[in-house]
């Protein structure tokens, strides 16, 4: 009588999960999507309120720490906890308070420096499935961004032996006005384009596709080649040499030390004259300022107009919007925007920010790949997980560890749905990229690139 | 407001009206009655008109609470007018606003009735008419929600419109399974009802209208005399099953987990008991100076005082007959109610509860100026929202009562008999006292004061709110305006 749904829901996961602010919210919306039992444990009534009206979840008020709390929200039967509050400490506890009581993976977000370098020691010694934190993650992608500066996104793969890079095509560009099918013969194969959007509409290129300027695509390229690539396809490949930091919070702190480590100059503006204090001594080598990093006066006086990146990192989104189309007008510089808080995707999607960052979709993302992994019966099936495009696009990479209904068949025999694209396959360190010919083997990793969401094992790619 | 949604759940609620439409047919052919034939069309024509609406899928399916509310109010609405279909076209109620009458009372579990006979209805209708309470009890969205894969977490918006109580909560994480637990909980008590009266000696269809009835807290019955001619021991379970069904349904989410003590110890369910235990014993003792027969007037009693609390409205008694003092007590009962979260009407005893806790909290306020105290239920606090909407529903109750009494003091009819209709329609009870008395009916009503009394039974069934929301001039306006323009298109 009813449109019976063709494929027989998936039991979810039980999931717990404590705080509700930017990071809990993420996660709800979704974890929420992709059909898990979820309970969300908060102190304040009318953040748990907001989002009982807008998803299907069921909320306890209360201390999540507390083991009444946790009892009330079910951790007896629960089978992920994850601990998303504003305190570290709180965190951790709620996680300690959960190993005991329940049978579950728990799941802390961690930020302070201090707690951050011993990450590793404390998820071993607490028995974590894993630590998650949102700045020093921003900061390791901003840092990636940064020794590609052409391109808007780069994300690693494979143990960092493939890139995905999201760049924009510009008019001059070699790649405008060529197919896909071209690309091999005018470039060179070990490139392809995963994802391309124009004009709003998400194509997943198979086959021929003419490429236009304005277009942005996603492409992955091995790291062996990308120089090559790079150069062939008229990208710079010199990494920044300085960058100029606007707000000196933590996100500041995690990505001066890496940008350090690989000796780029950093400069970082700071209003508060403590925390500038405090990051001479945790920064010898950079520079620290203290003014106001949203005066214009002061801006100019650093040199903005001739800084070669610049990023503003303060705590007030707007204000890092309003810096980044600032910096814009007055130089050439590369602008990561980082947007902590603020929804209005679609209307900053469209301004001209460079590069963007969401924290707290970074680590929802990489939650929700151990959520699916854990929640597949074949153990830990998958390896990383990125959005792209705003969610729209997935990008997944699987890891193939027995036989299946994809293994041994050339792709081009494989009944696979539309607008999913096998990208690239890993097989001991060797990295295909694939064509028809090709086929997955037992042993390899593989990724994925597709619009639909939700894949849970590689076998989901067959229609 | 998202039209495309409103239009979608109406379509599914026909569709499933339809469906259920289905038994009271089957009833008719086991009986080997024309009337099903009308039954049968009628489901027809439903299943298609609910296909049609259903056919497109919204593609924005994110709804909010003014839209729950709209939806629910609309929902009823027309479940009501094509429920009340059969009774016209087979010409049983020949009034059409008869006929929408008794559905409406039956799917607002209150069971007034316009018929002065029910003996000479065929069989179908007597089943429906029952069958109407079974499904109004519980809520036919939530039964929606149940068994229909709607997307997203809206849908809560829904069943809060629906669900009686000050605060409504879910048992599990899923709203799905919440409902599915719900009816679950219903389905299994109602069985056992059916089969208990069975055994008892009791013809399997009276069995399975009166447990119906009972389950939705209704009151339909299926004599002239309602349970007065069954058995001593019939009238005892009967009272023990409405007294069950006038119970939160969490108390039985609780002892099917095994979590006795949060069971026993819920603060609404002992008010629930107290109220039954004092007014039983008040009655009894006043009933005795006048008749000297304890055990006939205790189980009488009972049956009256569980009958009128739960809003289910079955009689053993012309309480009308009563000295006054019952008769008042029994009027009280009609405002208590059952508990939030069953199947029952009326004002709920959760609401009492927590009016009586601030009027004394307010008391406490004059003789310690300075003292701050939160009021709890069940050792948590209640949320400042759920206190103030308590008050609220309180003050909107009494406006709507007060006007609609004037409405039918119009009819010419004595004060007892327009204060305890409106008293018995909009706590979804059913009988009043004079000329709504058990023994009566609400025939003798004009068209004007039914229409008032038929809003009332949905007010009091879906608690006031919703309603007026529908009602409201600017949510009209918006239904209006949206489904003339197409949306901006991002």
């Amino acid at each position: 009588m009813f449109r019976s749904k063709k494929k027989v829901e998936k039991k979810g996961l039980k999931i717990i999960i404590v705080g509700c602010g930017k990071v809990g919210s993420t996660l709800v919306e979704q974890l929420s999507k992709e059909g898990h039992e979820i309970t969300i444990i908060d102190r304040n009534s009318s953040r748990l309120q907001n989002l009982t009206n807008l998803y299907d979840v069921m909320a306890v008020e209360g201390n999540g720490a507390s083991f009444s709390v946790q009892l009330e929200a079910g951790i007896e039967d629960a089978d992920l906890f994850i601990a998303v509050t504003s305190a570290d400490e709180l965190n951790l506890l709620c996680c300690i308070v959960a190993k005991r009581v329940g049978n579950c993976s728990a799941i802390a977000r961690v930020r302070t420096p201090d707690y951050n370098k011993e990450a590793n020691y404390l998820r071993e010694q607490l028995g974590l499935a894993m630590i998650i934190n949102p700045d020093y993650e921003a900061a390791k992608q901003i840092s990636d961004i940064l020794c590609l500066p052409d391109a808007l996104e780069v994300n690693a793969f494979a143990h960092g032996q493939v890139e995905l890079v999201k760049f924009k095509i510009g008019e001059k560009h070699v790649l405008n006005g060529i197919t896909t099918s071209e690309i091999v013969n005018k470039i060179g194969s070990g490139l392809l384009i995963c994802a391309l959007e124009r004009e709003g509409e998400i194509y997943i290129p198979r086959g021929d596709f003419l490429l236009k300027s304005d277009d942005i695509i996603y492409f992955v390229v091995t790291r062996k080649n990308s120089k090559d690539f790079f150069d062939k396809i008229n990208i710079k490949t010199n990494r920044v040499k300085n960058t100029l930091i606007i707000g000196g919070g933590r996100s500041a702190y995690y990505l001066s030390l890496s940008l350090l480590r690989m000796g780029v100059n950093v400069e970082i503006i700071e209003n508060n004259k403590e925390r500038c204090e405090e990051l001479s001594i945790l920064l010898p080598k950079a520079i620290i300022i203290n003014a106001d990093g949203t005066d214009e006066g002061v801006l100019r006086e650093e040199g903005i107009e001739r800084a070669e990146s610049v990023i503003p990192l303060t705590g007030i989104d707007e204000e890092n919007i309003l810096l980044s189309l600032y910096t814009r007008q007055v130089s050439d510089a590369k602008i990561i925007t980082k947007i902590n808080r603020i929804n209005f995707k679609d209307v900053i999607s469209k301004m001209d920010l460079g590069s963007i960052i969401y924290p707290r979709y970074i680590v929802a993302e990489e939650i929700i790949a151990y959520v699916r992994a854990k929640s597949n019966s074949k153990s830990n099936s998958i390896e990383t997980m990125y959005n792209l495009f705003d969610q729209q696009v997935e990008a997944i990479e699987f890891i193939i560890d027995t036989k299946s209904a994809v293994t041994d068949i050339p792709l081009k025999d494989l009944k696979i749905k539309m607008d999913v694209l096998v990208s690239f396959i890993n097989r001991s360190g060797n990295i295909i990229i694939p064509n028809g010919n090709d086929s997955i083997q037992v042993g390899d990793t593989v990724m994925v690139v597709t619009k639909q969401s939700g894949f849970h094992s590689i076998v989901d790619i067959l229609e | 407001m998202n039209g495309s949604i409103v239009r979608y759940i109406l379509g599914q609620v026909i569709k499933i009206e339809g469906i259920l439409l289905l038994l009271p047919t089957l009833t008719g052919y086991i009986y080997h009655e024309r009337v099903a034939n009308y039954y049968l069309i009628i489901a027809g024509v439903s299943l298609i008109l609910g296909g049609l609406l259903t056919l497109k899928k919204p593609s924005n399916s994110v709804f909010y609470l003014k839209e729950g509310c709209v939806i629910t109010s609309l929902s009823w609405i027309f479940l009501s007018i094509v429920g009340c279909l059969p009774f016209y076209i087979s010409r049983e109620i020949p009034n059409f606003v008869d006929a929408l009458f008794e559905t409406i009372s039956g799917f607002t579990t209150t069971g007034a009735s316009i018929l002065y006979e029910v003996e000479n209805l065929s069989r179908s209708t007597l089943m429906w008419r029952s069958f109407t309470h079974w499904i109004g009890g519980m809520g036919v969205l939530v039964f929606l929600l149940a068994i229909v894969p709607l997307s997203g977490g809206s849908n809560f918006n829904l069943m809060r419109a629906e669900s009686p109580g000050p605060s409504v909560g879910k048992l599990v994480p899923r709203l799905k399974n919440t409902a599915q637990l719900l009816y679950m909980i219903y389905f299994i008590m109602t069985i056992i009802e059916i089969l208990i009266l069975v055994l008892s000696g009791m013809p399997v269809f009276d069995s399975i209208t009166l447990s119906f009835g009972t389950a939705g807290t209704g009151g339909f019955g299926v004599r002239n005399d309602s349970i007065a001619s069954y058995t001593a021991f019939q009238q005892w379970v009967i009272t023990i099953f409405m007294l069950l069904f006038g119970v939160n349904f969490n108390l039985y989410y609780l002892l099917l987990f095994k979590e006795f003590k949060r069971a026993f110890s819920m603060e609404e369910v002992k008010a629930y008991l107290g109220i039954v235990i004092v007014a039983t014993v008040s009655i009894v003792i006043s009933l005795n100076r006048y008749i000297p027969a304890f055990a006939d007037n205790l189980r009488i009693t009972m049956f009256q005082v569980a009958s009128i609390l739960t809003t289910t409205g079955y009689s053993t008694a012309d309480f009308d007959t009563w000295p006054t003092f019952c008769k008042l007590v029994i009027v009280l009962l009609m405002f208590s109610g059952g508990c939030a979260g069953s199947t029952a009407g009326g004002i709920k005893v959760s609401r009492f509860v927590i009016g009586v806790k601030t009027v004394s909290k307010e008391l406490t306020g004059y003789i310690h100026p300075r003292s701050v105290k939160k009021i709890q239920m069940d050792e948590k606090p209640i949320d400042h929202e759920v206190l103030r909407s308590t008050n609220v529903y309180f003050l909107t109750y009494t406006m709507i009562f007060v006007i609609s009494m004037l409405i039918i003091a119009l009819d010419k009819e004595d004060i007892v008999t327009c204060f305890t209709a409106i008293a018995a329609t909009l706590n979804n009870v059913g009988p009043g006292l004079a000329m709504v008395g058990p023994s009566k009916n609400f025939a003798h009503f004009s068209d004007l004061s039914k229409l008032v009394m038929m809003i009332d039974m949905l007010a009091g069934r879906l608690e006031l709110f919703p309603l007026l929301i529908m009602l409201n001039p600017t949510v009209w306006k918006e239904i209006i305006t949206t489904s003339g323009h197409k949306k901006k298109k991002l």
